[in-house]
């Protein structure tokens, strides 16, 4: 409790030559002394308030002196007097006493009069109201009435609309982890110091504070270093791991998050040697999108659309290179076999005309190249295998036939409005505030692909008007609905069995259809495909 | 230990009768007794062997100094605590009522009967507010005898009295003691007292439950000075209540009369309204947004206010002129009647380029004279209708370079305000008059200044107080105000005299704050002692006790009916209490900083309170008056139903809040550059 220390008497005894103190006064002294200072001080925060203050000034504790009939103590008011610390000593403080040069003073020119005071008035409030005026805090303090608003006041008494950012406090712990982890991402992501941060970035509870920072972090640095395999490798292994952690709350980001993944998966090049085994990134990032699609398709419904029409355009596009092809072909895979079948299967016929020359040494006789469109194939070759994998294993499962006419008679018109209408408004909503968004950060779109998010019915036109205008070759495969099995699809399946639209919307749960599709598969991939049909009497009967 | 007491006895009793020869050998005696330590411990053998002696010793040395040893060393122990630190003092005053007690009873045992008696009459005041009930039982004590009988005194004497306290104010108490050498009074604490010392911060007044139930007299004790009988409905014959009447009437035999009343007061009213109500067109925007609801919110009003029981007034009350009384009905049936749902518009006045010197501002009742008070010791007043005017006339162009000329003439050169200047030392508070025709001011010189608004001149200087004078405000209906000072009274005065009417003395700090009551018959006053006295005008006495806040009080206001009150404290708390019963009804909380400003709607309604953490609150006092305090517990949101707006400022304090008659909030305040 003792503030006043008897060696500060002491001190202050010989400062003012006081030599032969005896110690037995100093601690008496030290506590009449604090008992003094705190009589002062009390009277002191008196005239504060009552000059409505809520710092106190020189002139406060002069009006205390006073009020205890006492000398003030003649200084200079304001802030003139500032105790500051001595350098190298924790407890020491001094006042700076700067050397004026006389004439200076006298040569000075006269500083401007300080203005008078004035009154002004306007409407804080009408009817309860606060109306959107300069002289109103701004909106945005209405939600942080606390926060330190920044005093947006000249001396000429013109007050001028500022935006007041929200600060956002960090604790110190957290911004080293941050440092840390951001650090090991960026040079040392083989370490297994690196696999441990990982596992943290997976387990820790109270990271939440950083995840904006994370994907921030993350966005950059992938819009940055799209020829940086290691870093990029290392950026979705974070991602992946922020996305693990159950504590975190990653939904309000996941806007900002999905570019830099999809990016990933559909870049034109990943890294910039040979060597880099961008193949194997887009795999692991194709199943990170579809973890995501999975864990916050619930939330978003129109989150796995924008993604697959993503995907989609990606594949259908013979301009672009065959790694994107390979990263939408894997991207759709990992999204599940009913996507495939949607989706891929029915360009699949039309795709393998173009990929088929590539593959043949005499048509293309660079290796690179050909070895690309070798790993495309494969890659169809792998979905359409799973799929048709898991519809023959669903077939014993699925032998229920009276609900079929029901199933036929709902399938297209009768639910399918409404909710696309529902959905248009969602679209339309997420797709302001991706804008928003999207413009906040420019410079990421140079690299990043966009996520496009045209709603059910409005996004529709968009891509039919790209289309075309003739960008895509193949317009005529463009699905006419992107919700899988919402409505009914127009199948163009090589003819091989199916006309009736309306069948085809839910074709893939008849065992029939999946008969068609086998052989169907069989034709374009040969042999290869035998090896994915599960059980041996199943194949003996369709084939 | 009993040996050097009895030595003492001794050296004191031979020093008294002047005996210094034995006195110098008795001292000798004592020197070479505490050389020789071997042999000492033979004398003190030799001296305890007869301990009749010693205890004969002792008693005839006390005989002649008992009495008045108590008397004094409880009087200085009394005084030195009322002059400690604020912080501290309700700590160590805990102490003094057991010390009270049983210096009262250790002269009682003695046989000092009447010593006894004068003691305990000198001093039984300062406990009677707390421990009224136990005094009583104590008065009747009378002998030695009826000690060891009643059950009461026996307990007391056997039991120690435990009270907690901090570090430093044990070490105060203690230093204190050690230094006036009152062997007495400590032999009194170290006896019945049983100190809890708690490191840190001394607790809060609040807190001190233990406080009450010392002695195990519990709460009604403390309340009991809250029991005294208070009228606080209306006053009869109010204005509102005649209108209630008026309207009633108005649709037959009044409305011929009052058309023909009508042509002769259309002059005057204009004259009265000319300065407040045309000018600013703050308020012509107002008057055609209230127009519709007016009439129907007016008598809704009346109604209510005709619930609260009507009271006489005790003070002879000023006389209000015809003219302004039809300006004020006037404005009452023009009413906008505010509700959780309908709430009020508020017309912000801002003080620009005040380099911090801004103590206090203040708002005519029409909003159209600003007053702000500086630590330069300069009043300055602001008419806002005229400013208004010149605003629109440039705007208008020279059509009216007349009136432009005179505003700019009578405030002397480009000024836009009239300085007052008067006082020689900061000014701390600003009242306007009902009407607006007089301005008070309160300063650091301790001195009140009434200022004529019309004639822009100092009128008459009040001194009575020989401190700082905080606060001061005019009574509702004018003619009368009172002050609060840090000489820890607060007093009233009339306007024509230059002495106080009433001192109001009782506070144990500093008076911060004063509010009439809308009757006039009560005046309030807050303080740093952490508690809101409620004192009758009349008598001087006071009638109420309200304690309930953890710091200093900074403002007060009283709700329309007369039922309620509100202060609010540095920390930011609002109180609201009911008057009739003393009783806190529900704490308000949601500002971060000191409360500078409450006001009460005119109907009653709601609640504004103007902080330092730069914003406007909104609160609704109906439900924060119907809530029981166990519900409000039980629930901690309840306090965000009760909130009904925050109204935050760009960075300007809110010092000041006024309702005008007709409901629109007025509010002030400084823009600082560093909150």
């Amino acid at each position: 409790m003792n503030i006043v220390e008897k060696e500060s008497i002491e001190v202050i005894a010989q400062s003012i030559g006081v030599g032969n103190l005896s110690p037995d006064v100093l601690p008496s002294l030290a506590a009449d002394i604090e008992y003094r200072i705190s009589e002062i001080m009390q009277e002191a925060i008196k005239c504060m308030r009552h000059a409505k203050r809520t710092a106190m000034t020189s002139d406060d504790v002069d009006s205390a002196l006073e009020l205890r009939k006492m000398e003030p103590i003649y200084v200079a008011s304001g802030d003139s007097l500032r105790f500051k610390r001595a350098a190298r000593h924790k407890d020491l403080f001094y006042v700076e006493d700067k050397d004026v040069e006389f004439r200076e003073v006298i040569e000075a020119a006269l500083p401007k009069a300080p203005l008078d005071t004035a009154v002004v008035n306007h409407w804080l409030a009408i009817e309860g109201v606060q109306p959107a005026i300069p002289e109103n805090a701004p909106l945005e303090a209405l939600l942080t009435p606390f926060d330190n608003k920044k005093p947006d006041f000249k001396e000429d008494g013109v007050s001028i609309d500022m935006k007041t950012p929200v600060k956002h406090v960090l604790s110190i712990e957290l911004q080293l982890y941050f440092e840390k982890i951001t650090d090991l991402t960026v040079s040392r992501s083989n370490s297994i110091i690196f696999n441990k941060a990982l596992l943290s970035l997976a387990t820790d509870a109270g990271l939440h504070p950083l995840v904006p920072y994370f994907i921030y972090f993350v966005a950059e640095e992938v819009t940055r270093n799209l020829n940086n395999f290691q870093l990029l490798f290392a950026l979705m292994r974070l991602v992946r791991s922020l996305l693990q952690n159950p504590f975190l709350h990653i939904e309000p980001y996941l806007h900002q998050l999905m570019p830099s993944v999809m990016t990933c998966l559909v870049a034109k090049s990943l890294g910039n040697k040979l060597t880099d085994n961008h193949w194997e990134l887009r795999n692991f990032t194709a199943n990170l999108v579809a973890s995501i699609c999975r864990r916050f398709g619930h939330g978003y419904h129109n989150l796995q659309l924008r993604v697959t029409r993503t995907l989609l355009h990606a594949f259908l596009d013979p301009a672009k290179a065959f790694p994107q092809h390979y990263g939408a072909i894997k991207g759709i895979t990992a999204l599940g076999s009913s996507v495939v079948r949607l989706l891929l299967l029915p360009n699949l016929d039309p795709y393998l005309q173009i990929i088929e020359p590539e593959m043949q040494l005499d048509n293309q006789k660079d290796e690179s190249r050909r070895h690309e469109a070798r790993q495309v194939h494969g890659a169809l070759m792998c979905a359409a295998g799973l799929c048709i994998y898991n519809q023959l294993k669903m077939i014993p499962n699925l032998f229920s036939p009276p609900t079929h006419a029901i199933w036929k008679s709902n399938g297209k018109d009768l639910t399918a409005n409404p909710n696309k209408r529902k959905a248009g408004i969602n679209n339309l909503m997420m797709e302001q505030t991706l804008k928003k968004a999207a413009t906040g950060d420019g410079s990421v779109g140079g690299h990043l692909v966009k996520v496009e998010m045209p709603g059910a019915s409005s996004g529709f036109s968009i891509t039919r008007g790209v289309s075309d205008v003739g960008v895509h070759p193949l317009p005529r495969y463009l699905p006419n609905d992107n919700i899988p099995g919402s409505s009914g699809r127009r199948d163009k399946f090589g003819g091989a069995a199916q006309t009736s639209s309306v069948a085809v919307a839910r074709a893939w749960k008849k065992e029939v259809n999946a008969g068609h599709l086998l052989p169907k598969l069989y034709d374009l991939f040969g042999e290869s495909m035998l090896p994915f049909v599960p059980s041996p009497e199943l194949c003996d009967i369709y084939i | 230990m009993e040996e050097e007491v009895l030595d003492k006895a001794v050296f004191l009793y031979l020093k008294k009768k002047g005996f210094t020869q034995t006195e110098q050998i008795f001292q000798q005696e004592q020197h070479s007794k505490n050389k020789n330590s071997s042999s000492s411990v033979n004398a003190t053998d030799v001296s305890l062997s007869d301990p009749d002696l010693a205890k004969q010793i002792l008693a005839f040395s006390q005989s002649e100094s008992i009495p008045a040893l108590y008397h004094d060393g409880y009087s200085k122990l009394r005084s030195w605590t009322y002059s400690s630190l604020d912080l501290y003092k309700h700590e160590l005053l805990r102490v003094l009522y057991p010390v009270f007690i049983h210096c009262f009873m250790d002269l009682i045992a003695k046989g000092h009967l009447q010593e006894a008696r004068t003691f305990f009459n000198s001093f039984r005041e300062d406990h009677e507010m707390m421990h009224s009930r136990d005094l009583t039982k104590l008065e009747g004590v009378l002998s030695p005898s009826h000690l060891e009988e009643m059950e009461f005194a026996h307990s007391l004497r056997q039991s120690k009295v435990n009270i907690k306290i901090c570090q430093y104010s044990y070490e105060l108490l203690l230093q204190y003691l050690h230094k006036t050498q009152s062997i007495t009074m400590l032999g009194i604490i170290n006896e019945h007292i049983n100190f809890q010392v708690s490191p840190g911060q001394p607790s809060s007044i609040s807190d001190d439950a233990e406080a009450f139930s010392l002695v195990g007299s519990g709460q009604d004790a403390a309340n009991l000075i809250n029991q005294k009988e208070i009228h606080w409905g209306l006053l009869e014959d109010s204005l509102e209540e005649r209108l209630d009447k008026a309207g009633g009437l108005l649709s037959d035999s009044e409305k011929t009369e009052g058309d023909a009343k009508e042509g002769e007061l259309d002059e005057n009213k204009k004259k009265s309204t000319e300065g407040g109500k045309q000018g600013g067109p703050l308020k012509k925007l107002k008057k055609d947004k209230v127009s519709g609801a007016a009439g129907k919110a007016a008598r809704g009003e009346g109604e209510k206010a005709s619930a609260a029981p009507r009271v006489k007034p005790e003070l002879t009350l000023p006389t209000i002129p015809t003219d302004v009384e039809h300006s004020i009905l006037e404005d009452l049936r023009n009413r906008v009647q505010l509700s959780n749902s309908t709430l009020p518009s508020v017309s912000f006045y801002t003080f620009i380029n005040t380099h911090n010197g801004l103590n206090c501002s203040s708002i005519s009742h029409d909003g159209s004279l600003v007053a702000g008070g500086f630590s330069d010791s300069s009043l300055k007043v602001w008419d806002m209708a005229k400013l208004g005017r010149m605003g629109s006339s440039m705007l208008q162009g020279e059509n009216d370079s007349a009136p432009n000329e005179n505003t700019l003439g009578s405030n002397g050169g480009k000024r836009s305000y009239t300085l007052y200047q008067g006082h020689s030392g900061p000014v701390y508070s600003a009242s306007f008059s009902p009407l607006g025709d007089f301005l008070l001011s309160s300063s650091s010189d301790s001195t009140i200044r009434l200022w004529s608004t019309k004639f822009n001149a100092n009128l008459v200087c009040y001194k009575g107080h020989n401190y700082p004078v905080w606060d001061v405000q005019f009574s509702p209906l004018g003619h009368y105000f009172a002050s609060a000072s840090h000489d820890r009274t607060a007093r009233i005065w009339s306007m024509d005299r230059i002495q106080p009417l009433r001192i109001l003395a009782g506070h144990l700090s500093d008076v911060d704050c004063v509010q009439w009551h809308m009757n006039c018959n009560y005046v309030a006053t807050g303080s740093s002692d952490k508690t809101v006295r409620l004192w009758d005008v009349q008598t001087g006495e006071c009638i109420r006790i309200f304690i309930g806040h953890r710091s200093m009080i900074l403002c007060l206001a009283m709700s329309p009916d007369g039922r309620y009150m509100a202060s609010g404290d540095e920390d930011g708390t609002i109180m609201m209490w009911d008057v009739s019963n003393g009783r806190c009804v529900t704490p308000l909380v949601g500002h971060t900083s000191c409360v500078w400003s409450l006001a009460f709607s005119c109907e009653g309604s709601l609640l504004a309170s103007g902080s330092a953490d730069s914003t406007v609150k909104l609160w609704d006092v109906n439900t924060s008056v119907k809530m029981p305090k166990s519900e409000e517990n039980k629930s901690g949101n309840t306090n965000r139903l009760r909130s009904l707006k925050t109204l935050p400022t760009k960075s300007t304090p809110v010092y000041a809040l006024r309702f005008s008659r007709r409901n629109l909030l007025f509010a002030a305040g400084a823009l600082s550059t560093n909150v």
